[in-house]
C-alpha cells in the first residue's frame, strides 16, 4: 500500500433529515480520513456520491453543508483553529463550502468584490488579503475577469470563481452538487483541472460532489458513496440512505488511467444503484 | 406570405417598413375619418390648435407641476414600500407587509375623504393620496420580486458564513437594487393614470389633470386629445428613460 489513513476529516454518524413528517435521509454514517500518499507533497480527498434522482443526495448535501438541520445524529469536521490533535467541531453554515449547480454567485458583485467578501471573516490585513486574491485570480485563469460581474462570466469561470471564493471562506471543505451537469466535453475537462488545482492546494482539501456520470465518479474519486433506498428485513424502504461504499483505494484504482478493471467497477456501482 | 405566418423571423427592415405603414394607416384613417361635417373624434387641425392654446395658457408649467408631484410621490411611496418588502421576510413584520398589499383593492375616493380630514392643504392631499395608493402597489411588486429570489441565492449567502440579516442585506437589498428601479417603471402607468386622476379631483397648483378637466367642462375635443398625446408621450418617455437610468446604474442588470 504506498498510501495511509491519517487523522479524521469528516464523521458522520447516524444522519437523519426530514421534512414535516416525510423522512428523507436516514441512518447514514460514514468517516473520512486524511490520507496521505507516498511520494506525493500534497493529496487531497475526492469522495463521489452517486444515486438516482430523489433518493436524498442534496439533502444530503444541505445537511452536510448546514443549510438543513438534521432530525437525529452528528456532523464533525476536523477543527483546523485548534491545535489539539483530533480536535474536532460540529458543523454550521460556512463551515463546509457548497457550489451549486448553478454556480450561484452575488449578482452584484464583481468576481475580484466576490472574492473579498470571502474573505471578511479572516484574520488577513487588506494587503494579504488582496495579494492572495491575485495570487487564485491567476492561479485559476481569471486574471483578467476580476472586474467582471457573474452575467459577464462562461459557465467554467463562474464554477471556477464559486469554488475559490467557497476555498476562502469554508474550512477546505467543498461539496458540488452535480458539477459536470450539462456542461460540454471542454468544460468537463476545465471542472478536472479544478480538480487537480484542489488538490495541490492543500493536503486537507476535501472534496465532495455528486454526478449521475458514474464513469466519470469513478475516474476522479477515491471513494465513491451510492445513496438509494435501503431494504430492511426483505422491504425497500421510502428514505435515501448509503448502500453501498466503494474505496477505490482499496480496491487499488485510486490515481491511475481510467482502464478495464474501472469500467467493471462503473458496471457494479450502476448495479447497485439500479437495486436502490 | 411570410407577413401573416405566425414565428416567421423577418429582417429588420421588413420590421420598420411593417411599422411606417401602420403609423400611415393610423394617419390616414385620422385625417379621412375626421374631413366631413359630423365627426366623433377631433380632426388634426384642431388638435393642433389645441396644442398651441395649451402652450399659450402654460403647458410646460403644468408638465412640470404634474411630474414634481408624480417624482415627489413615487420618491416618497417607494421609501415606505421598500420598508415593508424588505421587512416581509421577518416573521413578526410579514403579516403588516402583507396586509398593505390588500389595501390597493380599496377604493381611491373613500380613502380621501379620509385624507382630506386629516390634511388640509389641497396639494399636500394631492402628494398623499397618491403615497398611499402608490404604496399599496409598489409593496406588493416589490414582495413579488422577493419572493421570486431563487433559495440558492439565500443558500449561498449562508453558506459564505453571512447571519441572517446579512444575507437579507445582500441578497435582497443590495442584490435586487436594479429591480426596484424595475418595479418603479412598471408601476409607472397606475402612478401616472392615478395623477392625472388625482389632479383632477384635488385641484392644487395646476398640472396635467387640471387641464383636462377644465378642457372637459367646455367639451373642447382638440384639447383633450392634445393633451391625452401630451400625457402619452411623456409617459413613454419616462418608462424609457427609467430603463435606461437602470441599465447605465447597474451593469449586471438584465431583467
Amino acid at each position: 500500500m504506498d498510501f495511509e489513513y491519517k487523522e479524521t476529516l469528516l464523521y458522520v454518524e447516524n444522519l437523519s433529515v426530514a421534512y414535516g413528517d416525510t423522512v428523507i435521509i436516514k441512518d447514514i454514517n460514514l468517516v473520512e480520513k486524511d490520507v496521505v500518499r507516498e511520494g506525493h507533497n500534497s493529496t487531497s480527498q475526492v469522495i463521489a456520491v452517486v444515486g438516482r434522482s430523489g433518493r436524498g443526495k442534496s439533502t444530503f448535501f444541505k445537511a452536510l453543508t448546514g443549510l438543513v438541520d438534521p432530525k437525529t445524529g452528528k456532523i464533525l469536521i476536523k477543527d483546523f483553529t485548534s491545535n489539539e490533535e483530533g480536535a474536532a467541531k460540529e458543523i454550521k453554515e460556512g463551515d463546509i463550502g457548497f457550489v451549486d449547480q448553478k454556480y450561484t454567485l452575488f449578482r452584484h458583485k464583481t468576481v475580484h468584490q466576490t472574492l473579498k467578501f470571502a474573505l471578511r471573516k479572516t484574520s488577513l490585513t487588506d494587503a494579504e488579503k488582496e495579494e492572495k486574491i491575485i495570487e487564485y485570480l491567476h492561479k485559476w485563469g481569471l486574471d483578467n475577469f476580476a472586474d467582471k460581474y457573474p452575467n459577464e462570466l462562461s459557465g467554467g469561470q463562474r464554477q471556477r470563481t464559486a469554488i475559490i471564493e467557497q476555498l476562502f471562506s469554508s474550512d477546505q471543505f467543498i461539496v458540488m452538487d452535480e458539477p459536470f451537469s450539462g456542461l460540454d466535453v471542454g468544460n468537463i475537462i476545465e471542472v478536472k483541472k479544478s480538480f487537480d488545482l484542489l488538490n495541490s492546494t492543500s493536503e486537507y482539501n476535501t472534496i465532495i460532489f455528486s454526478t449521475h456520470d458514474i464513469e466519470l465518479a469513478v475516474e476522479l474519486a477515491q471513494v465513491i458513496y451510492v445513496i438509494g433506498y435501503p431494504t430492511v428485513n426483505g422491504e425497500k424502504q421510502k428514505y435515501g440512505s448509503i448502500v453501498a461504499k466503494f474505496d477505490l483505494r482499496e480496491l487499488g484504482l485510486a490515481w491511475k488511467e481510467f482502464g478495464e478493471e474501472h469500467l467493471h467497477l462503473t458496471k457494479q456501482i450502476i448495479n447497485q444503484m439500479m437495486l436502490s | 406570405m411570410q407577413l401573416i405566418t405566425p414565428f416567421q423571423t423577418i429582417s429588420k427592415s421588413k420590421k420598420t417598413i411593417i411599422l411606417v405603414a401602420w403609423i400611415v394607416l393610423l394617419l390616414v384613417l385620422w385625417f379621412v375619418g375626421t374631413s366631413g361635417e359630423k365627426h366623433l373624434f377631433p380632426n388634426p387641425q384642431q388638435v393642433f390648435k389645441g396644442f398651441s392654446e395649451l402652450y399659450n395658457e402654460g403647458l410646460v408649467v403644468h408638465i412640470f407641476n404634474s411630474l414634481k408631484l408624480c417624482f415627489l410621490s413615487i420618491f416618497l411611496a417607494t421609501t415606505i414600500a421598500l420598508l415593508f418588502a424588505y421587512s416581509w421576510p421577518i416573521p413578526l413584520l410579514k403579516p403588516v407587509s402583507e396586509f398593505v398589499t390588500k389595501f390597493r383593492f380599496l377604493p381611491f375616493t373613500g380613502l380621501s375623504f379620509y385624507v382630506a380630514m386629516v390634511i388640509h392643504d389641497a396639494r399636500n392631499m394631492q402628494i398623499w393620496i397618491m403615497v398611499i395608493f402608490l404604496t399599496t402597489f409598489l409593496t406588493t411588486s416589490l414582495i413579488a420580486v422577493v419572493k421570486d429570489i431563487p433559495q440558492e441565492e439565500f443558500d449561498h449567502a449562508k453558506t459564505l458564513k453571512c447571519n441572517r440579516f446579512e444575507v437579507l442585506w445582500q441578497v435582497i437589498v443590495l442584490g435586487r437594487l436594479d429591480y426596484v428601479i424595475d418595479v418603479i417603471r412598471q408601476n409607472l402607468a397606475i402612478t401616472w393614470m392615478m395623477l392625472v386622476t388625482v389632479e383632477s379631483i384635488v385641484v392644487a397648483s395646476g398640472g396635467l389633470g387640471f387641464l383636462i378637466k377644465n378642457s372637459d367642462k367646455f367639451m373642447n375635443h382638440g384639447r383633450i386629445i392634445a393633451l391625452q398625446i401630451i400625457i402619452l408621450l411623456i409617459g413613454l418617455s419616462l418608462d424609457w428613460f427609467i430603463n435606461f437610468l437602470r441599465r447605465a446604474l447597474f451593469r449586471y442588470s438584465k431583467i
